[in-house]
């Protein structure tokens, strides 16, 4: 695991409130949304919040590429990796 | 006059969980803690779970007991104040210019508890939830038992946390968080009559309305009075105590 997943699995515990969760349990290409760690659409906003807040990246709410970013662990590593690189 | 039955109810308040444990203290007081100990909510999912904030774990641990075998049944949500503490942090993130969180708007609003609810009992049914400033608990009754006339049982649930410090110069509230779970039915339970009218002897002024609705539930007294400014007001009691009142 790198340290940018387990960073983001980190802020994804902790602006959710995923107290009871470990990072080690989350994994990094399973779904986060309904499936796998079972999240909703609030969870998605929020998410959405803490990128901003933690890395300045801004997304459209309803795109189908935000859906893409936010499909796992692995996809918002590789969107966070690409925004530092612009 | 308003008659219904009331099958079953369950009041939680910090130490408070039983009916003998409310009975004693209503007998000889004591301060309750203004804290809520950890609720477990068990019967909740932990993904869900994480949403209830101290006044929706207190209105659910009152609520979700007198639920267990009942898939579907329309709720009056009751509460004074809703949840004044999470809307003041919101309020003080907006004054430092801080985005707000979705999750913490979501729950801000007044049926946040009764939407908790269902989405954790999976029961679509009706809920509608109201606030007053005075007679909330005759009032949430009075809404409970209009709903009686399309339902076969009704929950009735009436639920508030302390005024967060700024608040409190400016209105009441309990000094401790409680909740109070009521199952009204049109056939089964002990006979209830709500009454509106001239008042009568208050049995204790200090006393608030959520404790003279405790001490009848309790069996300690046959009727609780509510307060009214005015000379009328709000009654409810057994009815086998009808005469002696």
């Amino acid at each position: 695991m790198s340290s940018l997943q387990l960073e983001v699995k980190q802020m994804i515990i902790d602006a959710l409130d995923l107290e009871d969760i470990e990072a080690s349990e989350i994994d990094d290409n399973e779904p986060l949304f309904v499936d796998g760690l079972g999240l909703d659409s609030i969870d998605a906003l929020e998410i959405g919040l803490a990128l901003q807040k933690r890395y300045g990246i801004k997304l459209k709410a309803d795109s189908d590429e935000t859906r893409k970013h936010f499909a796992s662990v692995n996809a918002l590593a590789a969107l966070i990796q690409s925004q530092a690189e612009q | 006059m308003l008659s219904f039955k009331l099958q079953s109810w369950n009041a939680v308040a910090p130490g408070l969980e039983s009916k003998a444990q409310w009975r004693s203290w209503l007998e000889r007081p004591f301060p309750l803690s203004s804290d809520l100990h950890k609720v477990s909510l068990t019967q909740v999912s932990p993904i869900l779970r994480r949403r209830f904030t101290e006044l929706g774990r207190c209105a659910a641990s009152a609520a979700l007991p007198l639920l267990e075998n009942i898939d579907a049944v329309p709720g009056v949500f009751a509460s004074r104040h809703g949840d004044t503490p999470l809307t003041l942090s919101l309020l003080e993130g907006i004054a430092e210019d801080q985005p707000m969180s979705p999750t913490g708007f979501s729950l801000a609003v007044h049926n946040a508890v009764a939407g908790l609810l269902s989405i954790a009992r999976k029961d679509v049914s009706e809920a509608t939830s109201i606030a007053a400033t005075e007679n909330l608990i005759p009032l949430a009754l009075l809404e409970a038992v209009t709903r009686l006339q399309e339902h076969e049982q009704v929950l009735c649930i009436i639920y508030d946390v302390p005024l967060p410090e700024l608040y409190r110069p400016y209105a009441e509230s309990e000094s401790y968080p409680f909740a109070l779970a009521m199952r009204l039915s049109r056939r089964e339970g002990v006979d209830m009559v709500l009454e509106h009218g001239l008042h009568h002897q208050l049995q204790s002024e200090e006393a608030s309305d959520l404790l003279r609705v405790m001490r009848l539930l309790c069996d300690l007294d046959g009727t609780a009075n509510f307060r009214s400014g005015s000379g009328v007001g709000w009654s409810l009691r057994r009815k086998a105590d009808a005469r002696e009142n």
